[in-house]
């Protein structure tokens, strides 16, 4: 008797499922991303108490080497001459925005002097409300700084 | 003679489909930054031209120095000791202004110390002066809330050169 030949199974790897898995990547990434209108690498000062940002707000960062970016929240950050430039920044800012707050973004080691000049030019613009961009201090981070 | 035709199946070709999305992926992996996006907010009072003028006396003065010694009162202290300081005196007067005066060459991160330090704590009735951490677990979280924060003032150097003092 003649034997009917077997039917063999070719080895597949299953991949129908694959895009499923990489469009819920895809779905989770475009949620939880955010263009940032500032891109200033600083090292944040670190504090327990940290409270949400609001989304739509005005930028000013400043690094340990005094140089100053500054965004109203619509475009994209420009760097600015010195702290002196903020006036006008600030001034445009309320004239525009009058209740948008303003993050401060400053280096840790960034001199007062420079955050000090600032802070005047925004309360001189009557700018109403200011946040200190900070990261999380831990239980390893002690003192000052 | 009847020749046997080859039906292609009907399905819609997704092999490329995986590739796509994870060139989309990529994309979205590369450009993504996790941005800081907490900090500590600061109500910057409305300037006005004849601002109150707040005697030393009547406040406490905070300096900071550039190599972090903190002054409270022209008395060296600890970032850890100037809650026990000022208890005393915000239990007398709650509204007493504790003012924050940084050197100008000090780095910004010990100023943001300092007032991370007098964030955290509250004045809270019948308790005075207390940190978050010294009440019991079961301490309602309304009656924190409600607690008023310690009046805090870092005038800027125009300001302290203008009105104060």
């Amino acid at each position: 008797m003649r034997l009917k030949a077997r039917h063999t199974q070719e080895p597949v790897i299953p991949t129908a499922s694959m895009a499923d898995i990489a469009f819920l990547l895809i779905v989770f990434f475009m949620v939880t991303i955010t263009f940032e209108k500032d891109k200033t690498q600083v090292v944040l000062p670190k504090t327990e108490l940290r409270f949400e940002v609001p989304k739509i707000a005005a930028y000013i960062s400043v690094t340990d080497q005094g140089q100053v970016r500054v965004t109203d929240g619509e475009a994209t950050s420009v760097l600015v001459q010195g702290v002196e430039d903020v006036d006008s920044f600030a001034a445009n800012l309320v004239q525009t925005f009058p209740d948008r707050p303003v993050v401060l973004k400053a280096d840790s080691n960034a001199q007062y002097r420079d955050i000090d000049r600032i802070i005047d030019s925004l309360k001189r613009a009557k700018v109403k409300l200011i946040y200190l961009l900070s990261e999380q201090k831990t239980v390893d981070d002690e003192g000052l700084g | 003679m009847k020749l046997r035709q080859h039906k292609p199946d009907d399905e819609i070709p997704t092999s490329s489909m995986a590739d796509i999305a994870f060139l989309l992926i990529i994309y979205f992996m590369v450009t993504t930054t996790f941005a800081a996006t907490r900090g500590l907010d600061f109500s910057l009072p409305e300037e006005d031209d004849t601002p109150p003028v707040i005697e030393k006396e009547e406040s406490v003065l905070i300096r900071i120095n550039p190599d972090g010694q903190l002054m409270v009162d022209e008395q060296p202290k600890q970032l850890d000791e100037v809650i026990e300081y000022l208890k005393p005196k915000l239990d007398r007067n709650p509204k007493k202004p504790v003012i924050i005066q940084p050197e100008e060459t000090a780095p910004y991160g010990y100023m943001v110390s300092v007032f991370d330090q007098l964030r955290r704590a509250k004045i809270i009735e019948g308790r005075g002066l207390v940190e978050r951490s010294e009440l019991p677990e079961n301490f309602p979280e309304e009656d924190w809330e409600e607690g008023k924060n310690i009046n805090i003032s870092i005038p800027t150097r125009r300001e302290i050169e203008s009105f104060w003092f």
